[in-house]
This record gives C-alpha cells, sequence and structure tokens, in this order.
C-alpha cells in the first residue's frame, strides 16, 4: 500500500535534517521503496507486513532507531480514563470484539487530521481486510458521556444523521444512500440486527464497520481530546489496529488513557495493551541464517536499531521484547530478519556454498525440444500462445462439444477456460495473418488441460504438439510425410498407425486418428471448410495434432 | 569492392567502352538485345562502384493524340467544312456543307464551334434549315503543320510554341515526362575497367558430374556470379523468440546443478496458498487476483492427510513449528478450492513434499495465472522462472550468492540489495541488478521459507527460495514494450525477429 509524507514533516518528526537522497537510503534499507516526490511530497510504498508504517508517524518512529536518534523499544506511558465500555449480547456471531483508547492533548492541523484519517483508512483496508476483519473509529472525547455501549439494533430502529449528512436516515437508508454505506454494507447487510455503539445518553457513535454520526463523529483542528475504538471480528486484529492508530496519535505528543471493555460473558479488557510481546531468538540461529557470527550484543544492537530491546537471558538465547504495534513477529525468524535489516543489508557480502547437486532438464522437456527440433528442420516457424482461451474457439468454431475446464471469474470471455487442443488455437492464428506470405507452416509444442475426476486436482494436463500448413493448395500427402517422418523419429516407427476417422472439423473422407499402440493420442485431416469459415480462414489448411505420448514421460 | 562482372555487366561495360560518350540507356538496349529495365540495373550497380557516371535527365515529349493523327491526315475539320461551302459557292445548306466535306457527327460539331471562333462562317437561321455563308478566308494553316511535323518525329520549330499550346489545349497532342539514363565510363576508372574486362570472358557456367568423372573442367575459369546481392527474405522454420530465451536459461540454471520440475495449472488452494502459509483471508486469494475454477468440478482433494493436520495446526496455532500461528480457523473448504495456480511456488512444495531430504535444487520456468484484464503491462497469462536450494546451513548469505551467479550468467553483473516481503519467506531480500537497458531492475526476489512453510513437510534445514524476473530481461532484449507482444499473433514479426544470447 502507497502512503503520502510531506518531506518536511516526516524530517521533523524523525528528528534529523538530511538529504533526500540520504532520506530515500535510508528508507531503502528499511524495506520502504520511495515510489515518486512531488512539490516536497514523498509517495512510499508500504509493505503488508508492516501496518505500523502506514503513516508519516510509524514511518518516523522506525527512521529514528534506525538512524540511531531514538534506539530501543519506544515506551508509551498508559494510565487507566476508569471509563467504560460495555459490551451487549448478540454480537457474537455479527462483530464479536472492540478495543478503545483515549488520546488526550494532540496536536492537531487540518494536514494531521487528513494524515490520521489515511491512516484508519489505510489500517483498515490492509490489516482489517476492508472493514471485514477491524474497522476504526475516532471521536471527540469531550462529546462523549460514559460509558459508551456497543450493542445491537433492529435496522429500522437505527436512525442518524451519518458523517457528512445533515438529515436522519436510518439503517437500511445509509447503507443505501451513504457512499460508505454501498461500499461496506454487505458486511452486515445480512444479520437481522446491526451493530450500534451509542454513548450513555443513547447519542449515536456509529453504525460500525460504516460510518460514524455526524455529531459525535467529526473530528477537526478544535478537538484535543480523541476517543478510538476498533471493532472486528478477529480479536487479535481488532488489538494490534487499535495499538496502531493510538501510538501513532502519541507519536506528536499526548498522553494516552485506557478504557476498560466488559464482555457480556464478564470477560473484562483493558485497551490499548500496549505492553511489550517476549519472545525468545537464540543468537547462533540467528548467525546460521544470516551466515554472520554474531554475539550476543551484536544482535541486541541490530534489534535495538529495529525498535526492539532485548537482553541476555543466558548466553546464546534473548530475552527480546516486542514493541505492541508489531503485527507480523510471529516466530523468531521474524526477529532474524530484523536482525539482518539492523544490520545492513547492503553490509552482507554474498557467499557461494558448495551444495553438491547434478542439474538436468525434465524427461518431458527433453522429448518437446527434440520434437520442436524435427518440426523446425521440416520447415515449421514455432509459434507460444495463452493457454487460456474460450468455449466459442475451442468448441463452438470447431463444431466441438468437449468438456472444458472453466474458472468463474475471468475478466474476459476470451480468457475464460483452459485450452484442450492446440489446434483451434493455431486456426485463429492463422486468421489473423490472412496477409502474410504463403505457404504458412507452424507448430507449438506445449500444454493442454482436460477434467479427469479421478487426479487430486480434477484436471489431467498433457503436453501436445500440433503442426499446420496452409496455401493456395494443400495436400494431405505432404502432412501425413511430415508426420510420418516426426513419428519415426519418435523411435515410434513400427508402432504407429492412422486410422480414418470421421472428425466433424475435418472433410469427410480426409481425416485419421493418430493410433500409437493402439491408443489414440491424436488426429490429423484437412479442416473442413465450415470450420475455415467460422474461423474466417480463406485459405485450405492441414492440420495434426499429437498428444506427446506417455512412454516419454 | 568486386573486381568480377557478370556476363551482363560485362557486355555493357564493352559497350560503353567502345562509344567512348555519352550513351543512352535506350540505345544500349537496343544494340543488345536487353529490356531497358535491365540495362539500367545494370548501370545502377556499376555505377555503384564507381565505373560509369550515370546521368538522369527527365523532360517532356509530345505526341499526337487520336484525333491530333487524323487532323494531320485529314487537316482540321473547321477548314474542312469551310473548304466545302467554298467549293459549294459560298453559301450552302448546313447538311450539303457537312456530307461535301464528309465530316462525321462527332467532327461536325467541332468544326461548327471552331469555324465561328476562327471567324470563317457566318450561320443564317432563317425559316427552313440553317445556311452556312462564307465570312473570312482561310488565312492559317499552320497548326495542321505542326501536327504533321510531331507525325513524322520531327522536331517541333520555335515559332510553333503557340500553336503547340493550343494543340495541347485542343487535346490534339499530349505531353509524356520520360527519364532518359545515359551513361559514361569514369575517365579516372578507364585502367580498371580494362582490367576487369581483359579477364577471360567466358567460363563455365554449371559444374556437371560429367566434367568432374572425365576432368575437363582442369584448365578452364568459371564464369563469376554476383556475390554480393543482397539475398531475399526467406520463411524457414524457425523458434520463437520467446521459447529460445527460456531454452537459454534451462540451460544456464541446469549448468548450476538445477533439477527441473512440474506441476499443474490448475491447483488446490492447499499447494497455490496454504502451504505458503498465507492466510486463508489474504488478499491475494480474492477472486479479483486468483482464477477460481468452477467447472466442471470446483474442489480438489487432499493427497497427503498428515501433512494437511500439520498445516492446518501451523495455521491456527502454529503447531510445532515455534510460530503464533494466525489465531483463526483453517477451513478444509478453502483449501480444497481449486484455483488456477497463481504463482510457481506450489511447484517448489511439490516437490520439497516428494524430496524433503537434502541437499536439493530446483527450479521451474512456467506458465501461471491471474485474473487479469489483458492490457500493455498486464496479461492474464505470464512465465515465472523460480527455483529452491535445501540442505544444511545455509544463509541469507548463500542466497545473495545464489542470485548473484544466477544474475551473473545471464548478463547482470551489478547487484544491490534490499529486504523484501513475501508471505512464505523470512528473512526476505530483493535483488536489484544494473541492466544495460533499464537501469537498476528489481529482477531477484527471494527468501529463506519460513519453518511454518517447511517443518509441516519435516524439513528442518534451511531452503532458499529464489525468483528471477525473465519476463522483463527478455522484453528488454528485444526492445518489447507491450506485454502482449510475448505471445504475439504476427506471423510477419515472427519471422524477422530473432533472440541472441
Amino acid at each position: 500500500m502507497n502512503i503520502k509524507c510531506r518531506i518536511t514533516d516526516l524530517l521533523a518528526l524523525t528528528g534529523r535534517k538530511m538529504s533526500i537522497k540520504k532520506l530515500e537510503d535510508a528508507l531503502f534499507m528499511l524495506k520502504v521503496e520511495v515510489e515518486g516526490i512531488d512539490e516536497g511530497i514523498m509517495e512510499l510504498e508500504i509493505n503488508p507486513d508492516r501496518p505500523d508504517m502506514l503513516s508519516a508517524e510509524g514511518v518516523a518512529r522506525a527512521l529514528r532507531a534506525f538512524l540511531n536518534i531514538e534506539t530501543g523499544l519506544k515506551k508509551y506511558p498508559v494510565r487507566k480514563s476508569k471509563n467504560e465500555v460495555i459490551v451487549s449480547k448478540g454480537l457474537k456471531k455479527i462483530r464479536e470484539f472492540i478495543a478503545c483508547g483515549i488520546v488526550k492533548d494532540v496536536k492537531t492541523s487540518d494536514e494531521i487530521i487528513k494524515g490520521y484519517m489515511h491512516l484508519q483508512e489505510a489500517l483498515t483496508t490492509t490489516h482489517g481486510r476492508n472493514r471485514k476483519k477491524a474497522s476504526i473509529g475516532l471521536y471527540v472525547y469531550d462529546d462523549i458521556t460514559f460509558p459508551v455501549h456497543y450493542t445491537v439494533q433492529t435496522p429500522e430502529k437505527i436512525r442518524f444523521a451519518p458523517l457528512g449528512y445533515d438529515e436522519v436516515m436510518n439503517g437500511p437508508e445509509i447503507l443505501e444512500t451513504h457512499e460508505k454505506g454501498q461500499m461496506f454494507g454487505s458486511i452486515i447487510s445480512n444479520f437481522r440486527k446491526w451493530p450500534l455503539l451509542t454513548d450513555d445518553t443513547g447519542n449515536i457513535l456509529s453504525l460500525p464497520p460504516i460510518i460514524n454520526s455526524n455529531t459525535l463523529g467529526q473530528v477537526d483542528i478544535s478537538t484535543r481530546n480523541i476517543f478510538v475504538e476498533v471493532t472486528g471480528t478477529h480479536l487479535p486484529t481488532v488489538k494490534q489496529a487499535l495499538n496502531i492508530m493510538i501510538t501513532s496519535i502519541a507519536e506528536r505528543g499526548g498522553s494516552i488513557e485506557s478504557v476498560t471493555i466488559k464482555y457480556p460473558d464478564g470477560t473484562i479488557h483493558e485497551t490499548p495493551d500496549l505492553a511489550p510481546i517476549e519472545m525468545i531468538l537464540d543468537t547462533d540461529m540467528t548467525s546460521r541464517y544470516i551466515g554472520i557470527e554474531f554475539a550476543d550484543n551484536d544482535v541486541i544492537e541490530c534489534l535495538s536499531r529495529m525498535g526492539y530491546s532485548a537482553r541476555v537471558a543466558k548466553k546464546n538465547t534473548l530475552r527480546v521484547r516486542v514493541p505492541a504495534y508489531r503485527t507480523d513477529i510471529m516466530h523468531p525468524v521474524d526477529l532474524i530478519e530484523d536482525v539482518a535489516i539492523g544490520y545492513g543489508y547492503n553490509n552482507l557480502e554474498p557467499t557461494l556454498p558448495t551444495t553438491m547437486t547434478a542439474g538436468k532438464v525434465l524427461p518431458t522437456t527433453r522429448i518437446k525440444n527434440k520434437i520442436r527440433d524435427i518440426m523446425i528442420g521440416m520447415g515449421y516457424q514455432e509459434i507460444l500462445s495463452f493457454v487460456m482461451s474460450s468455449p466459442e474457439m475451442l468448441n463452438d468454431k470447431m463444431l466441438r462439444n468437449e468438456p472444458l475446464i472453466t474458472t468463474g471469474n475471468p475478466k474476459s470471455r476470451d480468457f475464460s477456460v483452459l485450452r484442450n487442443s492446440i489446434l483451434p488455437i493455431l486456426l485463429d492464428f492463422v486468421a489473423r495473418n490472412q496477409h502474410a506470405d504463403l505457404p504458412i507452416r507452424i507448430f507449438e509444442v506445449g500444454d493442454i488441460v482436460t477434467p479427469d475426476e479421478s487426479m487430486e486436482t480434477r484436471s489431467s494436463q498433457q503436453s501436445s504438439v500440433c503442426g499446420l500448413i496452409t496455401d493456395i493448395q494443400v495436400n494431405l500427402t505432404e502432412l501425413m510425410t511430415n508426420l510420418g517422418f516426426l513419428l519415426r523419429n519418435m523411435g515410434l516407427d513400427s508402432r504407429f498407425k492412422f486410422a480414418a476417422s470421421d472428425d466433424v472439423s475435418f472433410i469427410d473422407g480426409r481425416s485419421a486418428d493418430i493410433l500409437i499402440e493402439g491408443e489414440k493420442l491424436g488426429y490429423f485431416g484437412e479442416v473442413s471448410p465450415e470450420v475455415l469459415t467460422n474461423f474466417n480462414i480463406i485459405y485450405p489448411v492441414v492440420a495434426f495434432e499429437l498428444r506427446i505420448p506417455k512412454v516419454f514421460n | 569492392m568486386s573486381e568480377q562482372l557478370t556476363t551482363g555487366e560485362r557486355e555493357v561495360l564493352e559497350y560503353l567502352v567502345r562509344k567512348d560518350g555519352l550513351v543512352s540507356a535506350g540505345e544500349i538496349a537496343e544494340a543488345l538485345g536487353q529490356k531497358e529495365e535491365r540495362i539500367i540495373s545494370i548501370l545502377n550497380s556499376l555505377a555503384q562502384r564507381d565505373l560509369i557516371r550515370l546521368t538522369i535527365n527527365e523532360f517532356e515529349s509530345y505526341s499526337l493524340t487520336d484525333e491530333g493523327l487524323s487532323y494531320a491526315e485529314n487537316d482540321l475539320p473547321e477548314f474542312r467544312l469551310f473548304d466545302a461551302v467554298q467549293k459549294l459557292g459560298g453559301s450552302a445548306s448546313m447538311d450539303s456543307a457537312v456530307s461535301e466535306a464528309g465530316l462525321s457527327k462527332q467532327e461536325k460539331g467541332i468544326a461548327m464551334n471552331w469555324a465561328k471562333r476562327k471567324g470563317l462562317l457566318q450561320i443564317e437561321k432563317g425559316a427552313g434549315p440553317p445556311n452556312l455563308k462564307v465570312v473570312g478566308d482561310r488565312h492559317e494553316t499552320n497548326l495542321r503543320d505542326l501536327l504533321q511535323h510531331l507525325k513524322s518525329n520531327n522536331a517541333v520549330p520555335k515559332n510553333m510554341n503557340a500553336l503547340l499550346k493550343q494543340a495541347i489545349e485542343r487535346k490534339l497532342v499530349k505531353i509524356t515526362k520520360t527519364k532518359v539514363f545515359h551513361a559514361e565510363i569514369v575517365k579516372e576508372s578507364s585502367s580498371k575497367i580494362q582490367a576487369m574486362l581483359s579477364k577471360a570472358s567466358e567460363g563455365i557456367a554449371n559444374l556437371t558430374s560429367d566434367m568432374l568423372m572425365s576432368g575437363t573442367w582442369k584448365g578452364k575459369t568459371f564464369r563469376p556470379f554476383n556475390v554480393e546481392l543482397e539475398p531475399a527474405f526467406a520463411n524457414y522454420g524457425k523458434k520463437h523468440p520467446y521459447a529460445e530465451f527460456i531454452d537459454w536459461l534451462k540451460e544456464i540454471l541446469v549448468g548450476l546443478g538445477f533439477n527441473e520440475w512440474f506441476g499443474p495449472f490448475v491447483e488446490t488452494e492447499f499447494w497455490n496458498n496454504d502451504a505458503l502459509f498465507v492466510p486463508q483471508d489474504h488478499p491475494a486469494r480474492d477472486v479479483q487476483d486468483q482464477f477460481r475454477v468452477v467447472s466442471p468440478y470446483d474442489h480438489g482433494e487432499i493427497p497427503d492427510e498428515r501433512y494437511f493436520k500439520e498445516l492446518k495446526a501451523t495455521h491456527e496455532n502454529g503447531g510445532k513449528t515455534g510460530s503464533t500461528g494466525w489465531k483463526a480457523p483453517f477451513s478444509r473448504e478453502v483449501t480444497t478450492r481449486l484455483v488456477l495456480r497463481s504463482h510457481t511456488t506450489p511447484v517448489s512444495m511439490r516437490y520439497l513434499w516428494e524430496y524433503p531430504e537434502p541437499p536439493q535444487k530446483m527450479f521451474i520456468i512456467d506458465r501461471n495465472f491471474r485474473s487479469e484484464t489483458l492490457s500493455a503491462t498486464h496479461a492474464q497469462e505470464f512465465n515465472q522462472c523460480e527455483g529452491i536450494i535445501s540442505d544444511h546451513n545455509l544463509t541469507l548469505r548463500d542466497l545473495m550468492g545464489y542470485i548473484s551467479e544466477i544474475c551473473k550468467r545471464v548478463g547482470l553483473k551489478k547487484m544491490k540489495w534490499k529486504p523484501g516481503q513475501f508471505p512464505f519467506t523470512e528473512p526476505s531480500i530483493e535483488g536489484y541488478a544494473k541492466h544495460e537497458v533499464l537501469g537498476w531492475i528489481e529482477v531477484a526476489p527471494g527468501g529463506l521459507f519460513r519453518p511454518e512453510v517447511t517443518y509441516p513437510l519435516g524439513i528442518k534445514n534451511t531452503v532458499l527460495a529464489w525468483g528471477l524476473g525473465a519476463g522483463r530481461m527478455y522484453m528488454a532484449s528485444l526492445d518489447i514494450k507491450d506485454i502482449r507482444q510475448l505471445f504475439t499473433r504476427d506471423l510477419n514479426w515472427l519471422r524477422r525477429t530473432y533472440f541472441v544470447r
């Protein structure tokens, strides 16, 4: 996901003056790519594993540690506000979890508020899976009468003016008319009751995950104290989103206060929980993964440049404190990558191990290459085509009716199924080259796929070769001579047989099956004028197609 | 520069030497009994070698039209009519005058028109048929003289220029523009020409089996052949340039000890996503991104229940891998869903499933599918080139070493590195290479497979995984800007394009 930062703001938050080149280099080493700079605004590409860097505040926090301005674990003191959020029954299947927090004495400006909105949007899009898993709301703390109630309500009975509107609407109206309702309505629309957030006087905060109310949910430059709420279906995701949102706001100053969440089953959560998570890291393992002989202290130093604090538990074993805003640390290997980043990827020298293996191409590749060589020797030009095609081309135009592997979400019907034959693809190629010099002799070696219930993925994939000649006049003798040369050089001299067929794609009396040891593996013939007309081809065509025999596989 | 002459060139040169002066192509053609076009082509070839000087003049020539030819023979119609009226006594009816003059119906109109304009005759209209009366006299006869001049191929005298203009206006004379080629020997080259001509002009045209067996070729010369002609284009069979490029990559990777492997286009999400520790709610699995297979079958099967159990636990809570896992339930319905594989990494997983014992090196270059609209920059299909190395104690630096080595062999020598991000590798790396055309390009992503990926297969050693942005390199090498060109439908382009490593 891309974010935009004003360079002066980013440098001020980082707390060091530096050239844009230096800034870019540091970001590059932190996995952040500068996509462009325009009028003092930098566009940055943030990798999906670092949602904590989806804001200028988050990027600056990472830069300060990496550039040794403020290393180690960043501390965010949290005071209990004694405010409560009471969760009603009935939310379990709809949107079970909520986490909230307060930031007081925040600095605001139009640009800063815009930044918070962008972070909220970016977080809910990526980390919150388009609001399904988690969505975030920001409110003017001083306008709210606590306790706040997280409850459910019949859609028609939900009545408030959504953000940006003066008139009061009911739930279904909001889903229908409001832009956000149209975008995210499907998350709740199938439920009989919808989630609702109200304060103790009954004033509505928001209809999660759709839209805030116009009265309580409008944070502006006069706002000093912000109430942050995250609802969702996955508790760890909800808590992480809150941690990232709260700590990012607090990066500009302000103090964090926690809120008590009371669930109907008696469970009580105090959020945000910004206590670092502890993880054990083995120094030897770190050295083995990266390929550098690290001492315990080297690893600790690298980690502190990535915003962690660590201490030696016993020799070779480190106790690492992971900041609460990091969502991507699932395993010690995630710490190891950060050690490598802290060390600097540009300080790593490539090494070449002596892993001894004998390389070879697949037997199929060898026989495919052999067939290609023979076809080229006979004067055929090689063609490569898409594997995806359309039922019109594979079946209708060919007068065939074969089952096709069909996708459910193609962008175009022209590429909606997998080809089960190459001949139609080459006929289409000929149709597009009616003005090229004749004769046209072309071939393709490639894979075709057919449905097969007996297989693990319900499909059978095979290599096939298709050769085709078109000219003012064509004759089957030439094609059969070519085919004979190919089959004999594939070592099938006494093993193949041609048996007359009544394939409707070909002229009656001018087509045959290719039998390899009695098994039908292909066909050839002079293409029927009806098929040629379907493809808009104005010259006669002879062609063969042969599935590459299993004896070679 | 060739010192040899073809028979045709020899004949033309000899004629020019003999004439010693400016000679027209037409004259040469007539003298040698050849077509003028062929002589002009030979003259051009000689002129390119500075043996002759060729001057080309374009001029206008005049010739009679059919009408003009008829008037040259029979006089102009207005005079014929005038003469007839005079002969009939200076006044005559229209019909009798026309009949006396022997004018056709078409000529009659022309005669009346011009006789009036020149003031020769007057039409008297009364109650009866129109009557013609002589009013002027026949003072001008020169136009016919001009026509007769042209008829007998004489040059037009200067004093007839005004008449010529009139004749052209009356469409009696037409203008033809002609290019005339004149050639003469270049004086400075005459000694060279003499030398060339002095070589025996006769020689054997075709060496035959008889000559070889009898030995009659001995002591004879062979007639030279124009061996400097640019050969014509031909359409023989040859490889597709993209296929040649892929062949080359395979050769390099086999040389580095990699084993080629394959896997099906139709995959279960088990292999395409879950085996790679992609969370089941990851946006990459969206129908916007991956093709779902819906017909005739939409779900496949799990080939290894033990592996499935390990993977399920790994996703849900980390299982035996030491990971936290995704802390969300793992769905069998999702994992057996059929998709078109969106990358080649499931093939690496299938390989490791079959060959878990190190050391291993595997590669694949093959087709993948994403639900994209075909455009200059996106296609629903693309090739990927990737591989894995599995061995004890492999490191991130070793991965950088392999990537550098592969890049070096495809001609990319200068590398720089940045941490990367892929759901299935950690640490991850992004290799940038300096490309002579494209500059720094993101060319080689890679990483160490996460324990969540390898442990469920029982693999505890490190496995390095790398990819190569081969399509981009190929496009740059052929200056292809449009991704659709990779699988072009243009036969002429294929006939004329080649890949040279």
